[in-house]
């Protein structure tokens, strides 16, 4: 039996790491033939969205490539690229997609070698990993899609260096250890209630068949959807016997 | 009046704590003539009623009757409210302190936020909601609740990560992150601490796996649950899984009358009346059958209509057990298993869906912090100490408290103390009155009669609240089409200070003599708006409100056309009604500064001596030849302080103060007029039969109550049988039967819990047990018992509970259908038979004395109540106007009522209740006029038939057939409802300001699209 062949997207900034790339071309450094790319100006326009999207359409991994730290042609794209990268990453895991799905690279116009090397381990682990099943996933996409399409996560990845680095609106720095509390409480937060309000479009649902399909246990379901109701996203439906039915509220 | 900086004397007070009894301190005192400073170091004023769901025994929303006092508060021109803040040190003395306060920084402008909420939308982090007992979230920038006041946003900077976000959304610009923490000074003449208690928290029962298990409530917790503002909209749900329960259990006396785990040894007065209330509201809530079980030691429905209320739950199933629950343990999906053991022994196991924790009150740690620092005893349960007989009076002269933080108690026992601190606090401060209060100048009022309507329409935007969803511009330009609308705009904030201005510029600009304000609620706003237009010289009723945010683009968000289309119908309803609105007058009276008290026992006194010594003549009418009342009977209050000396001290300063003036051996025979202007006739009783007049502006009842006569257990006819009363008479004359006797035996509830007498007399299980440890401490080899149904050792008075058992009182439980048996034979010997529940036999015993512990009953009044129109309950008790917050007035202004006559209670509460009573009447007595008028009722006699129709609808009994023969309403007593209006046969009767014509105008307005 031949071995699986994974499909990866690969998204590499114009000056670095696609330039790497053209490079290992020019010295005809050879890697797996499994990666399509897809050229961005800068590593920092890679929204978290597409490599949802990837998934969704069948990809089995992402690779993001992008100049070294201090290197960015656009001064710091790249530092946002690293932290939102991160969040992605703990969205993965969350979710149970996992993080080995994605990686992030740097590679220099120079590193022609490095970035093949990176190509084939990265590769590799995915080949391990085995045909991404979207299918089974549907839900846990789904849910990625629109937690990252919210603006609470989007905007704390987007503060996170203004506020822990620079200094925030009180002209002090924030601990970065409490940011990235929040954040992970955050990204948990966002990512259940995202899955519960899946749930609830195609709804009626009750909090049981939640807790079922999407493995959170009941209390959890319980506090997320209440969350959900406070502001207008979750409604009772209906009753069976004593069991309440949850739905989207109608627009 | 005396010069007030000669002695340095300060017409300002201030009250720490807005909770329910810090707002009713501070209105009392803001409407007597002082300025009021309103600490209170949550961002809000409301303190735990305003997260109540309903209150029993009326079973009213706490909300809906709460929040037109946190609006007045919030508006009252003599109260500051300084939220967000603590006091920090006390300097001075009664008469000038001088209060050094911290201003915790709030980082949203309180004046600028118009509490929008976009803020909180955008806010990235999130914190456990403490207003809903952690049941959700909020964010870092909160409002503690949506009828909050004032109605301001905060930041909480100890989660906030200073993003920005907030300040980017908020059109308002009321984001400060520059805010710092500040101190202020202020100077008082007196200070009343009023702030309240925390709730206990059962983390520490590991038994009961609170900690552990979403479906293990506190009741605060459950009452956010049945809230209809709560976090699952009022329906009756379980945490866990939102299952609704089919069963659940309360467990009383989590956090009091335990020191084992709590620390608490006291009773929380308040737990099971609450939870009764729950058992009651879940079963109304729950779409399903409910089963409750409330799991307790004694049942405590020791206040007014409480035992009904009880009696009323039973008669519902809730079933009631006696038992302590060692342990709730989790079972399979969410469920609890409790295991308790019964009376006899018995070890029981049941299952439930859900388990309430009745958790008790406990100190505040930063309210006894507080009384560390500015000098405050505490008593041993670390709560302010206070004597029976100076109830709401500390260690610290000039220093006042009242409600929770003296001690556990209901609501409306706060609400009266609240109303007795400020008599306290004020009584000394009379020659201040009025020097530091603020008046608004207004210009006088311009005459546009006969002019035609001229309407100026301002639409508001409220942000993006309204102009997000409707579109603002065009029902502008609609508004513009309306007939006789002469100016229209549209503003951000229509509320915002600036507009203000601009609005009465326009108003003189363009002459426009009708205001239509389309914004938010009238509810909340009508009042800045009706101020502002006033200051023009526009009359206030020329005004109208169209709600298009709270009732419209609020609700229909997502449909922002048909919001729109909402929206001008409403601003053309409002504009049609404006075209008939008129000026209505509003007249001042003047008020005559007496106040008569009838009933010269001690609430009489107190409340007779405490006008007087406010700076007012009081007149004091008894029917009996002496002064003292029922108080000639006492021998010690509860906490063991001598009544006679008191008693004569009070006599002897009633009759010599020359404000009060004391009429002995009278009754009154008439009574005419209206709050401010009463006209009274007495008449002297001794045979002379002289009549006198008095003019007083208010009325205080306080006719007292007596000691029931028992035809029961051979009172009477053995004379070992003693009442209460013969007991204090009998220990005071140190009797040689007490002395002698070997065994005493005390019987609970004779004459109350009956059917003829269904209420607790609330005093004597306290008397009983405070009498048993005299008798002990007499003769400590007496031997001692307690027959009783429920001990109802509310509050501290547990401690007398507790000391008896451990004095070797023995206590046995009678069941009302096997009560005790006692005989006398032959030789006067006497013999009781009780069947013991814990020994499950009868128990017999020789007792030498016998105390009956007696009901207390209402004086029989009838007549003198009618001559007043006052309403008893069944059981011959004064009908206050509220039972929670207006514990101490009649439903008819100018009336209140103390003491005994409202329900039996011991001596401190009643004095409490007195000088409640005399605060109250300050409110009227020290104003130089009342103003009336305005939204009453108005009748025609042309067409008035005097069918007497609006006499019986009127819920405030105020309307009378005059002498002409036609209906009258008193324009000073008309609340203003209009029930008599819709009910008159002969239409004769109009409300001003909600005239038929007016009403109307606005139906017919939306079906006549222009």
């Amino acid at each position: 039996m031949s071995q699986f062949e994974p499909k990866i997207l690969a998204f590499l900034c114009n000056w670095c790491s696609y330039a790497g790339a053209d490079l290992a071309g020019v010295s005809r450094i050879q890697y797996p033939p499994n990666i399509r790319v897809v050229r961005t100006m800068c590593s920092g326009r890679v929204d978290p969205l597409f490599i949802i999207q990837a998934m969704q359409d069948g990809f089995d991994g992402v690779f993001v490539g992008g100049c070294h730290l201090g290197d960015c042609h656009y001064q710091e794209g790249n530092y946002h690229t690293l932290r939102r990268m991160d969040m992605l990453g703990q969205l993965l895991d969350e979710s149970g997609v996992g993080r080995d799905h994605v990686h992030l690279r740097w590679a220099s116009a120079a590193e022609a070698q490095p970035f093949a090397d990176y190509v084939t381990e990265v590769t590799e682990t995915i080949r391990k990993l085995g045909p991404f099943d979207k299918e089974k996933h549907r839900l846990a996409l789904a849910s990625l899609a629109r937690s990252l399409s919210g603006s609470r996560l989007r905007w704390l990845v987007g503060i996170e260096r203004q506020v822990t680095e620079k200094l925030n609106v009180y002209q002090e720095k924030t601990d970065p250890a409490q940011f990235k509390k929040i954040l992970q409480e955050a990204v948990q937060a966002e990512y259940q209630k995202a899955m519960i309000q899946e749930l609830l479009a195609a709804g009626p649902v009750t909090v049981r068949e939640m807790s079922e399909k999407t493995g959170l246990p009941i209390y959890t379901v319980s506090v997320r959807l209440n969350e959900l109701e406070r502001v207008g996203m979750a409604d009772i439906a209906g009753f069976d016997g004593r069991t309440p039915k949850f739905v989207s509220p109608a627009v | 009046m005396a010069n007030a900086s000669e002695n340095k004397t300060i017409g300002s007070v201030m009250v720490v704590g807005a909770g329910v009894a810090g707002i009713q301190a501070s209105l009392d005192m803001a409407n007597a003539g002082y300025y009021v400073h309103l600490l209170d170091s949550s961002p809000s004023i409301g303190g735990l009623m305003a997260q109540l769901d309903k209150t029993f025994p009326t079973n009213d929303c706490a909300m809906c009757v709460i929040s037109p006092f946190l609006v007045e508060v919030g508006r009252h021109l003599n109260i500051n409210i300084i939220s967000n803040s603590e006091l920090e040190t006390l300097e001075g003395e009664a008469g000038a302190f001088r209060a050094t306060l911290r201003n915790n920084p709030r980082y949203i402008d309180a004046e600028k936020c118009t509490a929008c909420g976009q803020c909180r939308d955008v806010c990235p982090v999130t914190a456990v909601n403490e207003f809903d007992c952690k049941l959700d979230l909020r964010k870092a920038t909160y409002i503690k609740y949506p009828q909050a006041v004032p109605l301001a946003y905060k930041i909480d900077r100890s989660i906030c990560i200073g993003c920005g976000m907030c300040e980017k959304v908020c059109l308002a610009q009321a984001i400060f992150y520059d805010d710092k923490p500040r101190q202020t000074t202020v100077e008082v003449g007196a200070v009343v601490l009023a702030m309240g208690n925390d709730v206990f928290n059962p983390s520490a029962f590991d038994t009961y796996n609170y900690a552990n298990h979403p479906n293990v409530v506190t009741s605060l917790e459950f009452e956010r649950i049945l809230s209809a503002s709560g976090p699952y909209k009022g329906h009756l749900m379980r945490p866990y899984d939102r299952q609704i329960p089919e069963k659940i259990a309360w467990m009383q006396c989590v956090g009091s009358r335990d020191i084992n785990r709590a620390d608490n040894s006291y009773c929380s007065s308040v737990c099971c009346m609450y939870s009764i209330k729950q058992t009651l509201i879940a079963k109304e809530h729950a779409e399903t059958p409910l089963d409750t079980a409330v799991f307790y030691m004694d049942m405590r429905t020791y206040g007014k209509e409480f035992d009904k209320y009880y009696m009323r739950a039973q008669d519902g199933g809730v079933r009631f057990i006696r038992a302590r629950v060692h342990t709730i343990e989790p079972a399979a999906d969410g469920d609890l298993k409790i295991r308790y053991v019964r009376e006899s022994g018995e070890l029981k196991e049941e299952t439930f869906n859900m388990v309430v924790l009745a958790v008790g009150l406990t100190p505040s740690k930063d309210a006894e912090a507080l009384a560390k620092r500015i000098g405050i005893d505490l008593n041993t349960h670390r709560y302010a100490k206070t004597n029976d007989l100076s109830p709401v009076s500390t260690s610290r002269k000039g220093v006042y408290v009242c409600g929770t933080f003296q001690g556990p108690k209901d609501i409306p026992q706060s609400v009266m103390e609240a109303s007795a601190a400020a008599a306290q606090a004020t009584q000394n401060l009379s020659q201040a009155r009025w020097t530091l209060t603020r008046t608004k100048e207004l210009p006088p009022e311009k005459d546009f009669s006969g002019q035609e309507p001229r309407i100026g329409v301002f639409v508001c935007n409220c942000g993006i609240n309204i102009g997000g969803v409707a579109d603002v511009p065009a029902v502008r330009e609609y508004a513009r089409s309306l007939p006789n609308v002469i100016h229209v705009e549209d503003n951000l904030f229509t509320c915002s200070q600036d507009t203000q201005e601009n609005i009465k510029k326009v108003i003189v600009e363009k002459g426009i003599n009708r205001v239509v304000v389309a914004s938010c609620s009238p509810r909340t706003h009508e009042p800045l708006f009706q101020e502002t237009i006033r200051e023009t010289g526009l009359n206030k009723y020329l005004f109208e409100m169209a709600n298009i945010r709270d009732q419209n683009t609020w609700v229909h968000m997502h449909n922002p056309e048909r919001a729109t289309a909402k929206a001008k119908d409403l601003v053309r309803m409002a504009v049609a009604k404006a075209a008939y609105v008129e000026p209505l007058q509003q007249v001042i009276l003047e008020v005559k500064p007496a106040v008569l008290v009838v009933g010269g026992g001690v609430a009489g006194m107190e409340a007779a001596l405490g006008v007087a010594r406010q700076g007012y003549q009081a007149y004091l009418v008894e029917r009996s030849n002496q002064l003292g009342g029922v108080a000639h009977h006492l021998r010690v209050t509860w906490q063991g302080e001598a009544v006679a000396p008191y008693l004569k001290q009070l006599i002897a300063d009633v009759q010599s103060h020359e404000r009060v003036q004391v009429f002995l051996e009278t009754e009154v025979k008439h009574i005419t007029g209206t709050i401010g202007n009463f006209i009274t006739t007495i008449a002297s009783e001794n045979g002379n039969g002289k009549t006198s007049i008095l003019e007083h502006g208010a009325a205080i009842l306080a006719t007292g109550g007596k000691e029931y006569k028992p035809t029961e257990y051979l009172y009477g006819k053995h004379p070992n049988v003693l009442t209460h009363f013969d007991l204090d008479q009998a220990i005071t004359e140190e009797s040689d039967t007490l002395k002698n006797a070997k065994m005493a035996v005390f019987i609970q509830c004779v004459g109350s819990r009956t059917p003829e007498h269904p209420y607790c007399s609330r005093v004597c299980c306290t008397h009983s047990l405070k009498s048993a440890l005299t008798l002990k401490k007499m003769n400590p080899e007496m031997k001692i018992f307690i027959l009783y149904r429920d001990i109802r050792s509310y509050g501290f008075r547990e401690d007398l509970y507790k000391e008896a058992r451990e004095k070797g009182v023995q206590f046995v439980r009678y069941d009302p259908e096997n009560p005790p048996n006692l005989i006398s034979d032959e030789q006067n010997n006497l013999s009781l038979t009780v069947k013991d529940h814990i020994l499950q036999r009868p128990l017999e015993i020789k007792p030498d004395i016998v105390i009956l512990a007696a009901a207390i009953l209402a004086n029989e009044n009838k007549k003198f109540f009618e001559i007043f129109k006052v309403p008893t309950n069944s059981d011959g008790f004064l009908v206050e106007a509220h039972a929670k917050l207006r514990p101490v007035d009649f439903g008819s202004e100018g009336l209140f009522l103390a003491g005994l006559a409202h329900y039996p209670k011991s001596l401190d509460e009643s004095i409490a209740q007195a000088r409640a009573a005399v605060s109250r009447t300050m409110n009227i007595v020290s104003k130089k006029g009342i103003l009336v008028g305005g939204v009453v009722a108005t009748v025609n006699s042309d067409r008035c038939a005097a069918c007497l129709t609006c006499v019986r609808t009127c819920p405030y009994h105020i309307p009378r057939i005059g002498e002409e023969g036609y209906a009258v309403i008193e324009p000073a007593e008309c609340h203003g409802c209009g029930i008599c209006v819709s009910e008159c046969p002969g239409k004769a009767i109009s409300l001003q300001h909600f005239t038929d014509e007016q009403i109307n105008a606005k139906t017919d307005a939306l079906f006549s699209a222009a």
